[in-house]
């Protein structure tokens, strides 16, 4: 046992090694959790839905309201006959304190009697089950007869699984090791989807009933479970991805798997959350990471590390091995201390302090966010000559330039300024940097893009005369915006930094003004027919028609000269079908070319053919008889 | 050297029109006129171009199939294969030789639009 605890954990170390490790998609939020707990409470209406309720209940942990009330209930329900009703009594009373359900010999006998190979494998789990719960004797060893027998004769997924579970109630003497290749058995029976979930094809319950009867069986026995690292997160995957229950039984389903998965003495899925959006910056420079079991609850004893982390943008290495501190519930690392440029960044997180653990290894994308300031923005217009000195106006954020600048076709009007950290005063080069001129009458509007210099200086130059066709030659008054935005700015800019007042030469008409319809239908397509080829004047063709039925004459004198002759032709009825038929399907052959379509041509050929097949067999079969006469 | 070569030649054509059954001669005969017809398309398609390119395909096809079926005949009834085709006789491969023409025809006549 010592031995196989070893392998496993050499095969968890194994796993932990190939860092790209799959983590779990899907787990019970808290609101999930609380929507769960909603359904299992309601108000029980027999034995089971109160068996489900209450048991459920106290998987997630949560209060069942008023014990007496339920084990009133259970009692004036009961039917001391009945197996199902006794086990749904005796499992309810088991969750709930100083609940005692009152057994007869009678019932006992019914009890140890279902237990046989002829019971179906729910009635053998619900007996024993009641049995155990209400603490009379029982002979384990039989109980696994009668299972393995069961599990021959329905093998199926719900069956073994309620085998497993009816396992876990024996006493661990009795030889369980049968009934725990099972779950080998099984996990091979599971349905890979995408390499993300794993699953029975019997559906939710049975894949949920199935971790929760393999992990108390397990813990039962004290063996792990042969189910590797990733089959754990793909079964989590599996069974949490669903969020809204079908039925009480299936919520029960969830719930159970929820506190297998949670509590169990061999693999305990982490889940690794950032407590809001993962996203420092200055004014909130703590990481604040929530790392929780399947069902949310906060795993407090975990020790939390930064592996290592690194900017997604350089690929350089910020921070390695660095502890996150408990603080509350929450895991927190003051990242800013680090002073990281602003950018996303990738963490590798361990979280350790349980050999239990399973997906403990999570990468995790951070985003540095900061504040942008605008530097040293200067205006001026230049002359194309440069015969007059530059006037540079500079305007400080977020007030407007007092004056408006006029810039006419011989003129360019010239901005530039700096964007920087407000915090560290480095330079920044965000995303998205436009400069945009609204023009006040008309409302058109041109966007330009600024572009920095190697010094992170930002330029931008507006040929008047050059860019005129952008503003369709419209002089007038233009409102200058600078817009600035980034993934990682916290206060994206839209600043209007100035009027400019821009004149164009060669005003064109004022139609232009109107804004082009973008809707409107596009012209017709017509379909267009090849153009015939010129075709070769008539004498060229007239005199090749000629040409090729000039062989025909040859054929002609050829025959005459060979005495080929219609000496044998007799005039029997058959001959003069066939022949007639032959040149009719000739004709055929034309009037198919000239008018008709090829159904057509078929059924008149199958007509004609059908005769001239008949006369041509009887013609030929009369030469036959003639030429062997002869002989 | 041409001497010899026309010896063959004239020594071939004797052979030729001594031995030869006058029915597979009257066959040749049609096997020349369909050559000549197929070639002299072809030049035309040569010469002038290949317009009304299925009607030229049609022609040559057709001259192309009808030889075939007409050298198929030949074989079938020639005596000197009559160990070969035991079972065909002379006016079985008539027969087939109509039959195998009405369907090429059809084929032909659908392609020259």
């Amino acid at each position: 046992m010592d031995r196989s605890r070893l392998f496993g954990c050499f095969l968890l170390s194994l796993a932990l090694a190939g860092a790209q490790a799959l983590t779990p998609a899907h787990h019970l939020s808290l609101p999930d959790v609380a929507r769960l707990q909603n359904l299992l409470s309601q108000q029980f209406t027999d034995l089971e839905s109160a068996y489900y309720s209450v048991v459920g209940l106290t998987k997630l942990g949560a209060a069942v309201s008023d014990h007496n009330q339920v084990c009133q209930f259970l009692k004036s329900q009961l039917d001391p006959t009945s197996v199902d009703s006794v086990f749904f009594a005796a499992e309810t009373s088991q969750a709930i304190s100083g609940c005692e359900i009152p057994v007869s010999n009678e019932t006992r006998d019914i009890l140890l009697a279902a237990v046989s190979e002829d019971s179906t494998m729910t009635q053998i789990h619900r007996a024993v089950s009641a049995l155990n719960s209400l603490g009379l004797p029982l002979a384990s060893q039989e109980v696994v007869g009668a299972l393995t027998a069961r599990i021959n004769k329905e093998d199926n997924v719900m069956a073994i699984t309620l085998a497993l579970q009816t396992a876990a109630r024996l006493s661990q003497q009795a030889e369980l090791g049968g009934i725990l290749e099972e779950i080998e058995d099984l996990t091979a029976r599971l349905d890979d989807l995408g390499g993300i979930y794993l699953q029975f094809e019997e559906g939710l319950e049975a894949t949920a009933m199935f971790v929760t009867a393999a992990y108390s069986l397990s813990d039962h026995v004290d063996m792990e479970p042969p189910l590797k690292e990733d089959q754990v997160i793909q079964l989590v995957n599996s069974i949490f991805s669903k969020k809204s229950w079908d039925s009480l039984a299936e919520a029960f389903s969830v719930a159970s798997a929820a506190a297998a998965l949670s509590s169990n003495r061999f693999h305990v899925p982490v889940i690794v959350s950032a407590q809001g959006p993962a996203t420092v910056s200055h004014s909130q420079p703590t990481l604040q990471l929530l790392v929780t079991d399947v069902m949310s609850q906060p795993l407090a004893s975990a020790n939390v590390l930064v592996e290592s982390a690194y900017a997604v943008a350089s690929k350089s290495i910020i921070l390695s091995q660095v502890p996150f501190t408990l603080n509350d519930g929450v895991f927190e690392l003051n990242f800013m201390s680090n002073q990281p440029a602003s950018g996303y960044y990738q963490f590798t997180i361990a979280v350790t302090g349980d050999s239990r653990l399973v997906a403990n290894h999570v990468e995790l994308k951070v985003k540095v966010s900061t504040e942008v300031a605008v530097t040293n923005m200067d205006l001026s217009v230049v002359d194309k000559d440069q015969s007059i000195g530059t006037k540079t106006t500079r305007v400080d954020y977020p007030s407007k330039a007092k004056s408006s600048f006029t810039a006419d076709s011989h003129q360019n009007f010239a901005m530039s300024f700096q964007l920087v950290d407000v915090n560290t005063g480095v330079e920044l080069t965000p995303h998205q940097t436009f400069v945009r001129l609204h023009n006040q009458k008309t409302g058109q509007e041109v966007v330009f893009v600024a572009e920095p210099d190697s010094k992170n200086l930002y330029k931008f130059e507006l040929d008047t005369a050059e860019r005129k066709s952008e503003f369709d030659s419209i002089s007038g008054t233009y409102s200058l915006y600078l817009i600035v935005g980034d993934a990682t700015l916290e206060n994206p800019i839209l600043w209007n930094v100035a009027d400019v007042v821009l004149k164009f030469v060669d005003e064109e008409a004022p139609a232009t003004i109107q804004p082009k319809t973008l809707y409107v239908p596009k012209p017709e397509i017509q379909h267009l027919f090849r153009e015939p080829e010129k075709k070769p004047p008539t004498v060229v063709s007239n005199t090749f028609t000629a040409l090729i039925l000039s062989p025909f004459l040859l054929l002609l004198i050829l025959w005459f000269k060979l005495g080929a002759n219609i000496s044998n032709f007799s005039f029997s009825p058959s001959t003069i079908l066939f022949h007639v038929g032959h040149a009719a399907m000739l004709g055929l052959m034309y009037v198919y070319w000239t008018h008709l379509n090829m159904f057509q041509t078929l059924k008149y050929l199958a007509i004609i053919g059908g005769v001239t097949f008949l006369a041509g067999n009887r013609m030929l079969a009369q030469k036959a008889v003639k030429r062997i006469e002869k002989k | 050297m041409s001497n010899s070569v026309i010896s063959v030649i004239s020594r071939f054509l004797e052979e030729y029109t001594s031995s030869t059954p006058n029915k597979l001669k009257v066959v040749d005969a049609y096997l020349l006129y369909i050559l000549l017809t197929g070639a002299l398309q072809f030049l035309y398609c040569l010469l002038v171009g290949t317009f009304p390119f299925n009607s030229f395909l049609s022609g040559f096809i057709s001259c192309v199939g009808s030889f075939i079926l007409a050298v198929c005949l030949r074989i079938q009834i020639n005596p000197q294969n009559k160990g070969e085709f035991l079972s065909i006789s002379p006016e079985r491969a008539f027969a087939d030789f109509l039959f195998a023409h009405t369907v090429l025809h059809l084929v032909v006549m659908n392609f020259i639009g």
